[in-house]
């Protein structure tokens, strides 16, 4: 783990908190944490929607397809790790 | 809010250019992209009376390709796109026995999936804006379901069904949509109904006489204003009373 990727992740959890309005600190957020479903963050499908724009938004990240979109949602560490992939300078 | 960047479809028809001048009217802040395909006189004429706040873009509301580009070229110059009113229709109306396949696609691909992409091309920016308003410009077609307007008929009430199923999607994100269905207006509609089927059309209305544009205009306004802002996923009948 390098500190770009440290840093990345911190912003991905402000992406999070800002986007989605959540009532946390991005701080809260564990790398490992599930974004979805129960024991998680407690994230929806329009909160799914609302990501998938941020991160083309913020990063260039397209996601068209809802079932890779679900794999890369999972996790701050699932987002980081498909940002790094379409961008392997971060 | 500053200013407030709205673009309106099928901006060279009657109501289209009705609702340009609506929106124009109502506040200095407002700008107002006028989208035309194939004829663009009217709205090209408007857009140079007011060339500080109105614009031509260039959009086939039939192709995802052509909005994608709209859209791009509006938000490069106000990075912003507050208002989106999907007005582009036309009608081929026939008996369902003697329509044409290609008459039922044409009006559907306008008339329908026109507002699928419409609605599609805007919507990450109003995502990311937490806040936008789509009117749907539907028919009371799609209510009462006229012998001849099959297509027609179809579309207009996919568009109301897309409407109210799209304002569950997004209304946590602050984004409105909402649907009107006008009547008979006068508008080109209207034209070549001889007199004969103008009376006839006239005897359904109660209030006997035909809706101005600018009625219907009045209507998308208040839609699309921050007043409007708890009500989406309505369909709102503009039709002088017709039940």
């Amino acid at each position: 783990m390098n500190n770009n990727q440290d840093e990345l992740k911190g912003e991905i959890k402000r992406m999070v908190v800002e986007n989605l309005m959540l009532k946390i600190k991005p701080g809260e957020i564990g790398d490992a944490q599930p974004l979805f479903g129960p024991g998680g963050l407690g994230l929806d499908s329009v909160d799914a929607l609302q990501l998938v724009v941020a991160l083309d938004k913020n990063y260039g990240l397209k996601i068209t397809d809802p079932e890779v979109a679900k794999g890369i949602l999972q996790t701050v560490n699932s987002i980081t790790h498909a940002i790094v992939a379409t961008d392997p300078d971060r | 809010m500053n200013q407030r960047t709205i673009l309106i479809t099928g901006a060279n028809g009657t109501l289209g250019r009705a609702l340009a001048k609506n929106f124009l009217a109502e506040s200095p802040d407002n700008f107002v992209w006028l989208g035309v395909h194939q004829r663009r006189e009217s709205a090209a004429e408007l857009a140079k009376a007011d060339p500080n706040r109105s614009r031509v873009v260039s959009l086939d509301v039939t192709q995802s390709e052509s909005w994608e580009a709209a859209v791009k070229e509006i938000l490069a110059a106000h990075q912003r796109l507050d208002v989106l009113v999907n007005n582009a229709g036309t009608h081929d109306d026939a008996f369902l026995a003697q329509m044409k396949p290609e008459s039922w696609r044409g009006v559907l691909a306008v008339n329908l999936d026109g507002v699928f992409y419409g609605c599609r091309a805007v919507l990450p920016a109003m995502i990311s804006q937490h806040h936008g308003r789509i009117i749907n410009i539907a028919s009371l077609s799609a209510l009462l379901a006229p012998a001849g307007q099959t297509n027609y008929a179809a579309a207009k009430a996919g568009v109301v069904s897309l409407t109210q199923s799209l304002a569950k999607e997004v209304a946590r994100i602050g984004i409105t949509v909402n649907a009107v269905c006008p009547g008979y207006l006068e508008s080109e509609m209207l034209v070549g109904m001889d007199d004969a089927a103008r009376q006839r059309a006239l005897a359904q209305v109660p209030m006997r006489r035909f809706g101005k544009p600018e009625e219907v205009a009045a209507a998308v306004r208040f839609l699309a204003c921050a007043g409007a802002g708890y009500l989406t996923g309505s369909v709102l009948k503009i039709d002088g009373g017709i039940f």
